[in-house]
């Protein structure tokens, strides 16, 4: 075989006869015959599996062809089948176009069969001039480390880190808090099943204190003591590069200024320290020492000292008590290098700064206080041992006021509902309900939100209890300094009555917000956040711990709020997408990528700040000037640059201009109708889709209308729409995904304003700007295809036959 | 997701109308929960004002019982629900919005005519009487000016203010 003699093979499914009734097969034969470099012709009730697909392979495997061109029914899916035996029998996989001569062509036209019969003529011979023009695509190998990075150790990030580690990958968790737990750890006891926040599931390894239905707290789950599993708390992440499946981490540890090798909690050092502040932790309600611990059952379990009230070694004194000399005041900031194969964001949310909101005076009234500082109230370990008290004179609070919705469905700060806070609040009204019946409690609220499962009964149990209900979002809290107490002014819209509640506490539910440092950490890690502020997962239906960077995965509190359950459920979802990632230690791809002509490319920044997925960089060249490189393990193909180089510099190998112009002309040099030929370019995606979905109904329209596709309509340019006008077409229609549903992100976008663009020239040059349209529509939408192809023919029909100077 | 793109039907026409009119294109982001009520000075002293009622009312199309009713006329315009509605709802614009609708239907209270009559008569919203003149000079105010009613006019003959007379005429 001659290294470039091109032959083709052409295989025509009659989908059991069913297609010959409108297709002449015969005059299809025969037109095929005559195109150049066709060598073999076939017809069969299918090609996909069975004998069919033996005729395809045999032909194959003994080199009668080295292109295929298929016409198969629900080519979507014999693509596949067909694709692999072909890459089997040792033809490149890329070599081979399939196309739909039935719901592209037969069902949609079942009623003009001559006129289908010519659009199939011009349906294969675009195909087989495609198919000659095709190149083979290797497939590409890159190494992968098997380990991860977590970030954040709250329940998200701890229980991530167990999956993965009991998988067996390395797993380094970075904590910015000297302790681990997060928001979490705070938040006392958790619905739906009341019990310790804390509590997480515990390792799967083979040791004696741990069972595989072990479920403890952090600290005695056996979690920390995994061997592959590094917890680096006091730490963040300030650096990250490389590509995925090695990235190099850099981590900044402060200094604990306690060894935790050596610390033994004896608390010697607490006791002498000198040095008191209000504990933040504890919502200010009591003191701890510069030297201390959240709580008691946390970890790592050893001291850490506050760096901003520690006199050092002026003081020294937990220094000289310390029976371990584990105090250590010179430790400095530590860089840590990492290198990782997979990164999970595990960062969390936190409460709404409520003082925002001026007219509840939170930060103004100390008994003003948030569900979360409320939590450490009826935490047993907490500052007021589970007494739920009035901050200001630390008497028992004996009437309480809860406001829902506090920052939250709030278009002034966070237009979201938060989704957990009503839970909460009735949470925290049945627990202070079972220890103190004679306790008034009333929630205020716009709606109560309960969609959980077991989370109405919460509802049910807080109205038994006695709690009582307001509808209505309080306007204003206000203090009285005779009384000393504080005085709610709502609607209770129910009783059309304007009521002033008068409170010891007044406790918020504030909205959960992304955590501090989410927007740092987006930059350095190259992701996304959405308009609320959180994490942008790639597909909330689909792959809702996944981001747009293949190695970088989201879960928990990062991507929204959540309850426990959900952020387990979100926590186990990240860890086995993040397997299978690593879990072979490569990533194998196709070389389905874009390339640079770096003849003509050269100091332009258009495509770089274009790809959706941070795959071009510039680099400069010997020439004394900068080219575009393309990263083939970044680069996902869509073509979104190509359509974007003003110099066509760079093409897509499976789908360059000349393959792109050769089945244009084809599709417009037969058409056996009386109607103006309209050039149809669908994206591979929703658009094209949505063609298949047409014909698969038997929606008809009319066979003047051809269809072609390409990888996304981001890839389009100008020019081609000009083309396919020379081309033949009277009339071209652009379908593509929706505006807000492009497959790669900004394609569509980038396909719209080329068409307005065209629009303009057209005009300039005399050519009616309708004849160019652009459709958005999704797989579902069939008869929006039908109806566009429809309106199009009628349109063009009315304007007449398209004039172009000296054109063809 | 886009946000804020509900499509309408024929029966939220009212709120639609509302929507349409300067200072009524927040009304349908209402969510009822109460703030603008609780806010509200008039609220406080008389149950004939509720502007969380006036927005539901309006919301859900019962326009007569808006428009030819006092409530509208009673909001003090102070703005403290504009100021703390979650939802960024024009609450005070709305409320002027329906006083516009009412007026061009007729429904206008007769302290508002007048005021409407004397600014086209005179020039002045509140009419000088003869006593309070000839007190002037005794606290050492210059007499007052006329107000040149002819430019008056002119104004609101383009502004189309002068038809609300006319209009609450046609109405009787």
């Amino acid at each position: 075989m001659k290294m470039n003699e091109v032959k083709v093979g052409v295989f025509l499914s009659d989908c059991g006869n069913q297609l010959s009734e409108i297709l002449d097969f015969n005059a299809l034969t025969n037109y095929v015959k005559g195109v150049s470099d066709v060598v073999l012709i076939k017809r069969s009730s299918e090609f996909w599996r069975g004998e069919g697909l033996r005729i395809i392979v045999d032909a194959v495997k003994r080199g009668k062809i080295n292109r295929v061109v298929v016409a198969e029914s629900l080519p979507k899916l014999s693509e596949v089948n067909i694709v692999r035996a072909v890459e089997e029998a040792g033809l490149n996989p890329y070599l081979v176009e399939v196309i739909d001569l039935k719901d592209h062509c037969a069902w949609p036209h079942r009623k003009t069969p001559k006129e289908a019969t010519e659009k199939a003529k011009a349906m294969l011979l675009a195909a087989t001039e495609r198919a000659k023009l095709l190149e083979p695509i290797e497939k590409l190998e890159f190494p992968a480390l098997k380990s991860a990075l977590v970030i954040g150790g709250g329940i998200a990030g701890m229980q991530t880190s167990v999956d993965l580690a009991d998988l067996g990958f390395e797993v380094n968790l970075v904590e910015k808090e000297p302790f681990l737990g997060g928001l979490a750890a705070r938040a006392g006891r958790f619905f739906p099943t009341d019990d310790c926040a804390i509590c997480i599931q515990s390792p799967a390894s083979d040791v004696k204190a741990i069972t595989h239905t072990s479920r403890k707290c952090v600290y005695r789950s056996g979690f920390t003591e995994i061997p592959n599993l590094k917890i680096f708390a006091n730490s963040k992440v300030v650096g990250v590069e490389g590509v995925p499946g090695n990235y190099k981490v850099t981590i900044e540890k402060k200094p604990r200024y306690v060894n935790e090798l050596k610390c033994v909690r004896c608390d010697l050092c607490t006791t002498v320290c000198p040095v008191e502040v209000p504990d933040k932790y504890n919502a200010k309600l009591k003191t701890r020492k510069a030297i201390y611990m959240i709580t008691p059952n946390v970890h790592p379990p050893v001291y850490v000292i506050d760096e901003s009230v520690c006199k050092f070694h002026d003081c020294s004194k937990c220094v000289e008590v310390c029976p371990t000399n584990a105090i250590e005041l010179d430790q400095k900031n530590k860089r840590i290098t990492l290198n990782v194969g997979s990164i999970i964001v595990a960062t969390g949310f936190q409460e709404f700064d409520s003082s925002l909101i001026k007219e509840y005076h939170y930060g103004d009234y100390p008994d003003v206080i948030t569900n979360l500082e409320l939590a450490r109230m009826i935490d047993g370990f907490g500052p007021t041992g589970g007494e739920i008290i009035k901050p200001s004179d630390r008497k028992l609070a004996k009437k309480i006021v809860m406001v829902q919705c506090v920052g939250s469905r709030d278009r002034r700060w966070n237009a979201y509902c938060s989704g957990i806070c009503c839970m909460i609040s009735l949470k925290h009204a049945s627990l202070i309900k079972t220890a103190y019946p004679d306790v008034d409690v009333t929630v205020c609220y716009i709606d109560i939100r309960t969609t959980g499962r077991e989370h109405e009964y919460y509802y049910e149990r807080a109205r038994e209890m006695g709690v009582k209900f307001v509808k209505g979002r309080p306007s204003e809290i206000s203090w009285n300094p005779e009384t000393g107490r504080l005085i709610v002014d709502v609607e209770d819209e129910l009783l059309k009555r304007l009521l002033e509640l008068d409170a010891d506490l007044v406790v918020l539910a504030p909205a959960m917000v992304p955590a501090e440092g989410t927007k740092e950490l987006a930059e350095i890690l190259g992701l996304e956040l959405d308009e609320d502020g959180f994490f942008k997962e790639y597909n909330a239906k689909l792959r809702p711990t996944e981001t747009k960077l293949r190695g970088m995965y989201l879960c928990g509190g990062a991507t929204f709020p959540k309850d426990a359950p959900t952020t387990s459920l979100h926590a186990h979802s990240a860890a086995i997408k993040a397997a299978k990632f690593l879990t072979t230690g490569k990533i194998v791809k196709d070389q389905r990528t874009a390339v640079v002509n770096e003849e003509y490319c050269g100091d332009c920044e258009f495509c770089p700040v274009t790809c959706p997925y941070g795959a071009i960089s510039l680099e400069p060249t010997s020439e004394d000037h900068i080219v575009a490189r393309i990263s083939d393990l970044l680069c996902e193909g869509c073509g979104v640059c190509v359509g974007t180089c003003p110099l066509n510099a760079i093409e897509l190998r499976h789908s360059r201009p000349n393959q792109m112009l050769a089945q244009m002309k084809a599709l417009m040099s037969i058409n056996g109708t009386s109607k103006p030929l309209i050039l149809t370019i669908c994206c591979s995606e929703c658009g094209h889709t949505a063609v298949d979905s047409s014909g698969m109904a038997m929606m008809q329209y009319p066979a003047n209308v051809r269809v072609m596709k390409v990888p996304c309509t981001g890839i389009l340019q100008v020019h081609q729409f000009l083309e396919a006008f020379k081309a033949g077409a009277q009339g071209v229609m652009i379908v593509g995904c929706k505006s807000d549903g492009c497959h790669y992100e900004v394609g569509i976008q980038k396909a719209e304003k080329k068409v307005e663009l065209a629009k303009i020239l057209l005009k300039e040059y005399g050519i009616e700007p309708e004849r160019l349209e652009m459709f958005n529509m999704v797989y579902i939408e069939g008869d929006k295809f039908t109806e566009a192809a429809q309106t199009m023919t009628e349109r063009l029909q009315k304007f007449g036959k398209l004039q172009l100077m000296g054109g063809s | 997701m886009k946000r804020g793109k509900g499509e309408r039907t024929a029966s939220q026409a009212f709120s639609d109308v509302v929507a349409s009119h300067l200072g009524g294109e927040t009304i349908t982001l209402c969510y009822q929960c109460g703030t603008c009520a609780s806010s509200c000075p008039v609220a406080r002293v008389t149950p004939r004002f509720n502007p969380r009622e006036v927005i539901k009312l309006s919301l859900l199309g019962e326009k007569d019982e808006v428009l030819s009713g006092n409530a509208i006329w009673l909001c003090c315009s102070c703005y403290n629900c504009q100021e703390r509605c979650p939802q960024k709802v024009e609450i005070a614009d709305v409320i002027y919005a329906l006083r516009n609708i009412a007026v061009k239907e007729g429904n206008i209270p007769n302290i508002y005519s007048e005021f409407a009559a004397g600014l086209i008569d005179e020039g002045r919203i509140v009419p000088i009487s003869k006593f309070l003149e000839k007190k002037r000079p005794d606290f050492g105010l210059p007499p007052i000016k006329p107000t040149g009613v002819d430019a008056v006019r002119k104004i609101l003959a383009i502004t189309g203010f002068d038809k609300i007379k006319h209009e609450k005429e046609d109405a009787l």
